[in-house]
């Protein structure tokens, strides 16, 4: 089994004494500190990171999953541009977390449906929901708090569904691919002390406008890739909501896509390390005529919002306008950001 | 598990159903007494009964909205015959005579018993003859792209419903224990001679139950939050009614009407575990109702407490077309459970399709439910469960596979079967062709 405790803790880590990163048993209230007075309505440091314990990775039908968990969290449920603040009540045991990717293409998958089974010596400790979320350590990962039923072995049985094609378009190779749900088994120890023992580190200059690095989790992360290595030619980008837009521009467009002019892609993704954003409604004009960019997996592209356009001319300006912005669950630090976005002018 | 004998009689009784058992039985019986509060006999002549084995609406409580209350006590007895191969004529007369032997024990009725006997698709295939085009009846299959139940598909699937505990338990004993009386009257045959339980699942409803059973022991059942929020007068873990009488297809409408069949109905049953913490405690009564029911009937405050002021009907017609459904979703983002599945669940002439009788239970001390849904074609419920699903407003991205959509995000399926209902006279291990 692939286990590990992880932090790589990023810039505005204080306190040299912490290096190597263990305290020791942390009480609850230490472990979740009062949010910061005056939170940007952007991205920024959250008080405090933890690190993770992994539990294991395995494959399951056509999908590739690791799992790995933390002390509980809160962190707020999205539903359009609300939050709602899942705060932490004591009865949870950890954080469960999973990243699900095509372990071909170590694409990241964004949209499926995710069900954590927790049982202990057969019997079920917990069953839940997995929300789609993004941390700034972890980024685009399912997670939820868990219960659970004190120290010893588990076996989480994590079920992927499928991905609706009305969510998220597939095209080249992707296509008709994702449709399947599967079902994972990973046995792993769990212990409070082990839990407890996990690294965790609180921020002095929280608040600030900034993101901390990815941990290295073991698993691909859904970033975009920087604009030199973004496959087509970058014409533009913008901003809103604290979000990054670029715009590319690909020749032909993609297999499974109706259109036969050039190929508008959006890579929507979060500041300071480009997490892709995925879950939003965007439409586009461009020329007098408006477009859905839709949401669409790709291996080449990954994951972007596209739409087959006649002819992208060089001083076109595409406009863009979020409709609904990313539906995703979020950590401390991007709870306020990607929320109130405004309309976007590109210069193409 | 020993019967705690300090508990309330109603509780009692459901705890005695839930642990089952000749012991569960003669402390119901040590408790109250048969002479003291006698079970009404059944028939002399079985064949004066009804040909519906489904047809339970008129002998069952109805309240003053025409609502229909299930019996309180439930027992889901999944069967098996031993063996390959289609049963014999010896094992088809003992399994007549042994349910003849319950309808003369037994009034057909709430206060008495109520049950059916209904076969799967598996069981059907140990005959050489496939079922005929009258009969829609697939294997049970997953029903979601979310969920990977385990399918049901031992034989038979005995389905026994009582407002006394006893009776329940009862049967069981008397079918499949040791019992040699059911109610005074001598048992000749049991089902226990030619069927094997090869599980037993036991459910219960009725205002109060689910409230009187989300801890136990003071310590919440699995899927219970520590705040115990069930209310007092829900009969279901949910918090709402549910079942209204103008949501529901009548009897008639599920009735298979043409073939050997005619008069038999098409049952699936799934079982479902709920995880009620973040629907209690993570949302308001407002968003349980837009979650329930329609963001329209939160809007318009349609539902009151449980939801017992909407009478005989959810009103959930009035909030189903497409226009309707965007537009709540835009302004709310979420989608109503009621609302999502109904879509499908109406005919050209706006008639009801299915006609659901689930109840709750609190076996392996987890909340969960047992689902029954009776439909002409088995292949209805499907469609109205793809409905419910609601993968086809996912396009709004605030709606996602469970969050946002309806009740999915709180329970998990984790059985489905599906069983034809035979009419009375082939309730008796049928052949596919009877004659």
């Amino acid at each position: 089994m692939n286990r590990r405790a992880v932090l790589r803790a990023g810039a505005g880590l204080v306190g040299a004494g912490v290096v190597g990163g263990c305290l020791q048993t942390e009480s609850r209230s230490v472990r979740s500190p009062p949010l910061v007075e005056n939170r940007p309505d952007a991205v920024y440091y959250p008080t405090h990171s933890e690190g993770m314990e992994m539990v294991g990775s395995t494959t399951a039908g056509e999908y590739r999953i690791a799992a790995m968990y933390s002390y509980p969290h809160r962190f707020w449920e999205v539903t359009g541009s609300d939050t709602n603040l899942k705060k932490l009540d004591g009865s949870t045991a950890m954080h469960f977390m999973t990243v699900v990717w095509d372990p071909e293409t170590e694409t990241v998958l964004p949209n499926a449906s995710l069900t954590v089974e927790l049982t202990k010596e057969g019997a079920l400790a917990d069953q839940t929901n997995m929300y789609a979320m993004l941390s700034q350590p972890m980024g685009l990962h399912y997670g939820n708090n868990v219960e659970g039923d004190g120290d010893g072995t588990y076996i989480a049985s994590i079920e992927v569904g499928s991905v609706p094609e009305g969510r998220v378009r597939r095209s080249g190779d992707f296509q008709g691919r994702f449709t399947e749900p599967a079902t994972a088994e990973i046995e792993f120890e769990y212990s409070e002390s082990t839990r407890d023992d996990l690294p965790y580190q609180e921020y002095d200059d929280a608040g600030k406008r900034a993101a901390l690095e990815p941990m290295d989790m073991m698993a691909p992360s859904a970033t975009v890739p920087p604009e030199g290595e973004l496959p087509g030619e970058v014409h533009g980008t913008a901003t809103s909501g604290d979000a990054a837009f670029v715009v590319t521009v690909q020749d032909t467009v993609p297999a499974g896509i109706e259109g036969d002019g050039q190929y508008l892609s959006v890579f929507a993704h979060t500041p300071y390390n480009r997490m892709v954003l995925p879950s939003m409604t965007l439409s586009g004009a461009l020329a007098g005529d408006s477009f859905a960019l839709e949401p669409t997996l790709d291996p080449d592209l990954g994951y972007h919002y596209g739409a087959a356009v006649s002819e992208v001319a060089d001083d076109d300006t595409l406009s863009i306008t979020v409709d609904t912005p990313p539906q995703l669950t979020r950590h401390e630090g991007y709870e306020m950001a990607f929320l109130e976005m405004s309309h976007m002018e590109v210069q193409l | 598990m020993d019967l705690d004998e300090s508990l309330p009689r109603r509780r009692f009784m459901k705890a005695a159903v839930a642990v089952g058992g000749a012991s569960a039985l003669s402390a119901c019986l040590g408790r109250a007494p048969r002479a003291g509060e006698p079970v009404p006999e059944g028939v002399s002549d079985p064949s004066e009964l009804p040909q519906r084995q489904h047809a339970w609406n008129d002998r069952v409580r109805v309240d003053g909205d025409g609502n229909v209350h299930l019996p309180r006590h439930q027992a889901f007895l999944y069967l098996t015959l031993d063996g390959d191969g289609p049963p014999g004529d010896e094992a088809r007369e003992t399994v007549e005579t042994a349910l003849g032997t319950l309808d003369r024990a037994y009034e057909r009725s709430n206060e008495g018993l109520i049950y059916s006997l209904a076969y799967s698709p598996s069981y059907f295939d140990r005959f050489g003859d496939p079922l005929p085009d009258s009969v829609d009846l697939p294997e049970p299959r997953r029903l979601s792209g979310f969920e990977n139940p385990e399918f049901d598909t031992q034989d038979a699937l005995l389905h026994l419903a009582s407002d006394r505990g006893d009776v329940v338990l009862e049967v069981e004993e008397a079918m499949f224990g040791d019992r040699s009386e059911a109610n005074g009257i001598a048992v000749d045959a049991t089902l226990g001679d030619v069927l094997i339980v090869d599980d037993r699942r036991t459910g219960f409803i009725g205002a109060g139950m689910p409230a009187e059973r989300q801890a136990q022991g003071g310590e919440p059942i699995s899927g219970i939050p520590d705040s115990l929020p069930v209310p007092d007068r829900s009969p279901l873990f949910m918090g709402f009614e549910a079942g209204f009488s103008g949501n529901q297809a009548t009897e008639d409408y599920v009735t298979i009407r043409e073939g050997p069949f005619a008069d038999g109905t098409t049952k699936h049953v799934a079982n479902l575990r709920q995880r009620l913490g973040d629907w209690y405690d993570e949302q308001s009564f407002e968003e349980r109702v837009m979650e329930m029911f329609s963001p329209g009937h939160a809007e318009q405050g349609l539902v009151e407490g449980v939801g017992d002021n909407l009478g005989a009907d959810s009103g959930i017609d009035a909030f189903l077309d497409p226009e309707t459904i965007e537009q709540s979703i835009e302004e709310h983002g979420r989608v109503g459970h009621a609302q999502k599945a109904a879509r499908a669940n109406r005919d050209a002439d706006g008639n009801v399709r299915i006609l659901r009788r689930h109840v709750e239970s609190t076996d392996d001390d987890l909340a969960s439910l047992h689902f029954p849904s009776l439909q002409r074609r088995l292949s209805t419920f499907e469609d109205v469960r793809e409905a419910m699903n609601g993968d086809d407003l996912t396009d709004n991205p605030a709606i996602r596979q469970r969050v946002n959509n309806g009740i999915l995000e709180y329970i998990f399926v984790q059985h489905r079967g599906n069983f034809l209902v035979p009419p009375r006279r082939h309730r008796a291990l049928p052949t596919p062709r009877p004659a």
